[in-house]
């Protein structure tokens, strides 16, 4: 057997154990660089399922999608997250109104709980399961880390996870979207981050600290 | 190329004013790009009323609809831009708070509106409305104070999440087109999906699927309740012209995209599906909103929750569809935006003579600054549907649907709450008119900028209340025939 194949076969068969590792991480995650890196290493993973994708459907397209993929989450939006963290000098533990280990929890019924609600979609077409329930898991783990963290950078993590979750159920169950509203959606997200990032030093500025449950004074 | 110039001048016209503008120079070529571009998008707008659709290239294109919530963007915009000029007179020239940031940010606004009634793929409109949300995120935090601050974090979050959700639920559209034998390069495209509707049935448990996902997603935009929490703090923290193209235009946009998709779903699916969501999103607004308004101690936060409660009308009429139910729906955005503008606008002028816009703090108003009180009771007696108001005619529309299909429940809840709004408005209206007012105004102030855009829209209400011109009334109804 060829040895690509090999590889190809094993990557989409295997990417939805290794995401399901970087949601539980998350979940437990106590640092906010930590969190960062691990959103890195899980587009890396859906980079590698991206390639394996293009090399069975032979499609360009796909390979160009991978390519973004790969600069933009792996590693600009990375690297500018952590130079943020960097110059906001926000003290880097996070406390997240829950611990980590009942945040582990929390992720595991999700995990759960995603399993059970592809089964119907999973069994009518010929989608694989693990990666729609991936799928699901990262949009409820990313909807989860925005609503139990309490630093903006962590917050602007969970949007990130969330999107990567919606990327990944167009992956699995149509190969993605056109390339041309893939490169749109990629362009607003990286006009999202920047705007995030204006807000951050905003909020730093105005609040003198990044603690967005303080930001309270709106109501009703 | 018709098409493509109302995307371009906004673009090319804030990459001038950052470029090269002044801050003095900022206001002379806001005029002139706003013009120019008001005049691009009315000109489209001749084209399709004469003419019919237009296309460009595969992803543009203007049909009645489109046309219909185009004219609201110009007119409002237009409104929007003229009253601005003298209203940031006193903005000092820091960055993101300049008037050339202002007027930049604001043309970027424009252009990704204009680009949501000219997108014909699902999938370049969601493009479009996630980019709404990133241009007027900084004109929501523009004051730069503790409450704009969160007020603009709070508006980039909630309502990007929400989208999220819209784009998982288009995905979910695509994957039911693509099983249903669309090729995948026009499955997005909405005239295709339109044509293939019947065909798409098969999918009936996916089609339903996606479209509880997008009304949650784009309604976040919309404001329905409970997704609004954005939306009463980013109404009240932004600037007041900004406030208007918010209530004026950009819920409205968001309608426009449900509007488009309920129109797919109920073809596709032959069944109430879709409207019933939006039947049940628009009375839970309407309720929710309509008691809120009445605890309200801030004026602009009153004119907010007026909004969601008026989206939710516009959602019940779509919701009920029908002829009469869909016009009703259709006038009534734009009544509503007429209205709120008209409000917003007067709030601003409030704001600058009080210093604030704590109600329980404005007093005097009648006898200190009669204009500025006749046109917030003007404007406050339309929004609460008096006649000879048109959003009177708008809500009587739906109201008559509501009773000619005997759905009694939505007509009570409707009526009870419209009843609850009346009292709580006159309420507020009557503390700040005559209460004794602990610091009146010095010298009351209301530029000639400021008084124009305010009677314009104070006419037009009036204007449509008493009679509909016959050809906006084909243009509503070339808007229907696209549905």
């Amino acid at each position: 057997m060829d040895l690509v194949q090999l590889a190809v076969g094993k990557t989409l068969s295997s990417s939805a154990v290794f995401l399901m590792l970087t949601v539980l991480l998350l979940a437990a995650a106590r640092r906010v660089s930590t969190g960062i890196i691990l959103f890195a290493l899980q587009s890396a993973i859906i980079t590698a399922q991206v390639m394996a994708t293009a090399y069975t459907e032979k499609s360009a397209e796909a390979w160009v999608v991978a390519a973004m993929v790969f600069a933009l989450k792996v590693v600009a939006i990375p690297s500018a997250l952590l130079w943020l963290v960097e110059r906001l000098k926000a003290p880097r533990a996070i406390q997240p109104s829950f611990s980590s280990a009942k945040g582990v929890f929390v992720a595991a019924l999700m995990i759960f709980l995603s399993y059970a609600a592809v089964q119907p979609y999973a069994r009518q077409s010929t989608v694989p399961e693990d990666n729609l329930a991936a799928a699901v898991a990262l949009i409820l783990t990313g909807a989860f880390l925005m609503v139990s963290q309490r630093k903006a950078i962590m917050q602007i993590v969970g949007l990130l996870v969330l999107e990567n979750g919606i990327f990944l159920a167009a992956l699995a169950t149509t190969f993605g979207m056109p390339l041309v509203i893939e490169i749109g959606v990629f362009f607003d997200l990286l006009m999202g981050i920047l705007i995030m990032g204006v807000f951050a030093f905003r909020i730093r500025d105005t609040f003198e600290h990044l603690d967005v449950t303080k930001l309270r004074r709106l109501r009703g | 190329m018709m098409l493509l110039l109302p995307l371009l001048i906004p673009i090319v016209g804030a990459a001038v004013l950052l470029g090269f503008g002044a801050n003095g120079l900022a206001r002379r070529l806001a005029v002139l790009v706003g013009g120019v571009e008001i005049v691009a998008i009315l000109r489209m707008v001749l084209a399709v009323y004469s003419s019919g659709p237009l296309q460009f290239g595969r992803y543009l294109r203007v049909d009645g609809l489109s046309a219909f919530f185009l004219l609201n963007v110009a007119l409002i915009s237009s409104l929007a831009l003229a009253y601005s000029l003298d209203y940031l007179r006193h903005t000092e020239g820091e960055r993101f708070s300049s008037a050339r940031w202002f007027y930049a940010l604001l043309f970027f606004f424009m252009f990704t509106m204009v680009g949501v009634c000219l997108s014909s793929n699902l999938g370049l409109l969601w493009i479009m409305m996630e980019a709404t949300t990133l241009a007027s995120a900084l004109l929501v935090g523009f004051y730069n104070t503790r409450g704009a601050v969160e007020a603009g974090w709070k508006y980039l979050i909630v309502c990007t999440v929400g989208i999220a959700f819209a784009l998982f639920g288009t995905i979910v559209l695509y994957l039911a087109a693509i099983k249903s034998g669309l090729p995948p390069n026009v499955a997005l495209d909405w005239t295709a999906l339109m044509e293939a509707a019947p065909r798409l049935g098969s999918g009936t448990a996916l089609l339903k699927l996606a479209f509880v996902f997008v009304v949650v997603g784009y309604g976040t935009k919309v404001g329905f309740v409970p997704m609004h929490s954005w939306l009463p703090d980013a109404h009240a923290e932004a600037p007041s012209p900004i406030s208007a193209l918010l209530s004026g235009v950009l819920l409205n946009c968001a309608l426009y995209t449900l509007l488009r998709y309920d129109a797919v779903i109920s073809r596709a699916t032959g069944t109430n599906f879709s409207h019933t969501l939006l039947l049940v999103f628009g009375v839970l607004s309407l309720v929710t909103a309509g008691l809120l308004i009445v605890v309200q101690r801030d004026l602009k936060r009153l004119l907010a929750y007026s909004s969601i409660e008026h989206m939710g009308i516009v959602a019940i009429g779509v919701g009920l569809g029908g002829g009469l139910g869909l016009y009703g729906a259709l006038l009534h955005t734009f009544n509503h935006s007429l209205g709120k503008t008209l409000l917003f606008f007067v709030a601003g002028n409030v704001r600058q003579n009080f210093g604030t816009l704590r109600m329980d703090r404005i007093g005097g108003l009648a006898r200190a600054m009669p204009k500025t009180a006749l046109a917030l009771s003007l404007g406050s007696l339309a929004i609460v549907g008096l006649p000879p108001f048109s959003l009177f005619v708008s809500e009587f529309a739906i109201l008559s649907e509501a009773f000619s299909q005997s759905r009694v429940l939505v007509a009570t809840l409707f009526l009870a709450t419209l009843s609850v709004v009346f009292g709580g408005m006159l309420h507020h209206l009557f503390g700040m008119f005559f209460r004794e007012s602990k610091q009146p105004p010095v010298a009351p102030y209301m530029a000639l900028s400021e008084a124009v855009p305010i009677a314009l829209a104070a006419a037009g209400l009036v204007w449509f209340g008493v009679h509909i011109p016959a050809g906006f009334k084909s243009l509503i109804d070339g808007a229907m025939a696209v549905l």
